[in-house]
């Protein structure tokens, strides 16, 4: 296990985790939680097929510390690096090419939804509670947040959750689509790991990139471009596994 | 044609997938398939298109043996451009889902513009399984029908599920005992405009389907 201040980073049947480490809150001391450089070497672990985030002790995250926003707002310089950080950071998470879910046990509001929202799939606990309380301190979410929420739940309910700053259950939260399944009370991260497992134990790690690459391209590409990148990457997947099964066969 | 039997009955094109049992996509299949759509568009006064398979099952999608005999990139973008002539099309195209439909088969239904599946269907994306990928469209298909993180769970997961599943997650429209598969199928063809508004599928759902399905 390696820790970089409040966060550690371990890898288990090669889905790696990421703990946010400041219970019981684990309330986040910058945007860019983790500095990018150190994350780009813990994702190029050798055959790492999967990324689970999920918080120390009873709760995801409860957010951003907003006193270091304010601090920061100070000097409109500072404020516009800090929150920078976060957004590069988070930009690289949603682009990556394995799977990462969100481990959302209990409290997952503000800057710790940003994240669940940059992850692929977001797994809650069925005592979770997910909110962007940002408006009640007159901020609004700074992280792309308000740009990735309406791709999940619409513009309605996103203008309604920004601006209400209502708590939604995890019921209520899978009804939105915000959360893709619920696990039981506390057990949002045995789930993860439990699925993750099943979507990457067997698959090369090829399999797994071309698969993700390919999802991506469907959302930012034209749709020409993404149908010859795919035809692209399923070829070169199609001739490794031709390759193999000759070499396997007797001779 | 060997593989697929496509006739014209009161404005409505059948198009039958024909090598039973599994229907298996084989690379002559797909061939016959550019053929058939080419006819298909040529066709003047049809109503609607109707996609099934001859016995118990849709499909069982592409011979993987055969497939990784013969990678072709240049084949394999001829196959896509085949089911995306399939999903352009004015009129309104309609698979009838029983039995199994997994891999290419699922492509192909999910390039339809509705899909009616019987209850004891099978369906799936199992690429994966094989070290391979779908690799005609199927992805994006279900990541617009049912979101990205199910099209991350499908596919990496390779694993098959059931019409009621399949149902829950925007991937069927309607699920109904096997014998009133392809019946519905006919008689919602014939309720649909001849140029179908593919941006809101669902009018045609709560206008005619439903209503349908009701009524039986």
């Amino acid at each position: 296990m390696e820790r970089l201040d409040s966060i550690t980073f371990e890898i288990t049947n090669c889905i790696g985790i990421i703990t946010m480490d400041l219970p019981p809150e684990n309330y986040l001391p910058v945007p860019g939680f983790i500095p990018l450089k150190h994350f780009e070497k813990w994702i190029a672990t050798e055959n790492l097929k999967g990324l689970i985030f999920r918080g120390a002790g009873k709760h995801f995250s409860a957010g951003g510390n907003l006193g270091k926003i304010f601090e920061a707002g100070k000097d409109p310089q500072s404020i516009h690096r800090l929150v920078g950080e976060g957004i590069e950071l988070l930009n690289f998470i949603q682009c990556l090419e394995i799977p990462v879910i969100a481990a959302i046990n209990r409290v997952c509001f503000g800057g710790g939804l940003e994240i669940a929202l940059a992850c692929h799939m977001r797994i809650a606990s069925e005592n979770a509670l997910l909110a962007f309380p940002e408006v009640n301190q007159n901020l609004m979410p700074g992280m792309g947040g308000t740009i990735r929420l309406p791709g999940v739940i619409g513009l309605p309910d996103t203008i309604k959750m920004l601006l209400g700053g209502d708590m939604l259950n995890a019921m209520e939260g899978q009804k939105l689509g915000l959360i893709d399944y619920i696990a039981p009370k506390d057990q949002a991260f045995e789930f993860s790991v439990n699925l993750m497992q099943k979507m990457t134990h067997d698959r090369p790690l090829k399999v797994i990139n071309s698969i993700m690459k390919s999802l991506r391209n469907s959302r930012i590409m034209s749709r020409a471009e993404a149908m010859a990148e795919e035809t692209r990457l399923f070829c070169s997947l199609a001739i490794d596994e031709a390759e193999r099964r000759k070499s396997e066969k007797p001779a | 044609m060997r593989t697929i039997q496509w006739t014209v009955e009161e404005g409505i094109g059948r198009l039958m997938l024909n090598q039973p049992p599994s229907n298996t996509m084989t690379i002559d299949f797909f061939g016959e398939m550019k053929e058939v759509v080419n006819v298909i568009t040529g066709t003047r006064n049809l109503k609607a298109l109707i996609i099934y398979g001859n016995g118990r099952h849709y499909s069982s999608g592409a011979d993987i043996e055969e497939l990784l005999r013969n990678v072709d990139q240049k084949i394999m973008i001829e196959n896509y451009r085949t089911f995306s002539r399939i999903e352009q099309m004015d009129i309104p195209v309609i698979s009838a889902i029983r039995g199994v439909c997994l891999g290419s088969a699922f492509e192909l239904a999910l390039f339809s513009h509705f899909r009616i599946c019987a209850e004891d269907a099978v369906l799936g994306l199992p690429e994966s399984g094989f070290n391979i990928m779908p690799g005609i469209g199927g992805i994006r298909r279900v990541a617009n029908l049912a979101g990205s993180a199910a099209a991350i769970e499908i596919t990496l997961r390779g694993n098959t599920f059931r019409a009621q599943d399949a149902l829950s997650m925007g991937l069927v429209d309607i699920v109904v005992p096997k014998k009133e598969v392809l019946p519905l199928a006919l008689n919602f063809a014939a309720l649909l405009p001849v140029k179908i508004d593919k941006e809101n599928r669902n009018i045609y759902l709560h206008k005619f389907l439903k209503p349908l399905h009701a009524k039986t």
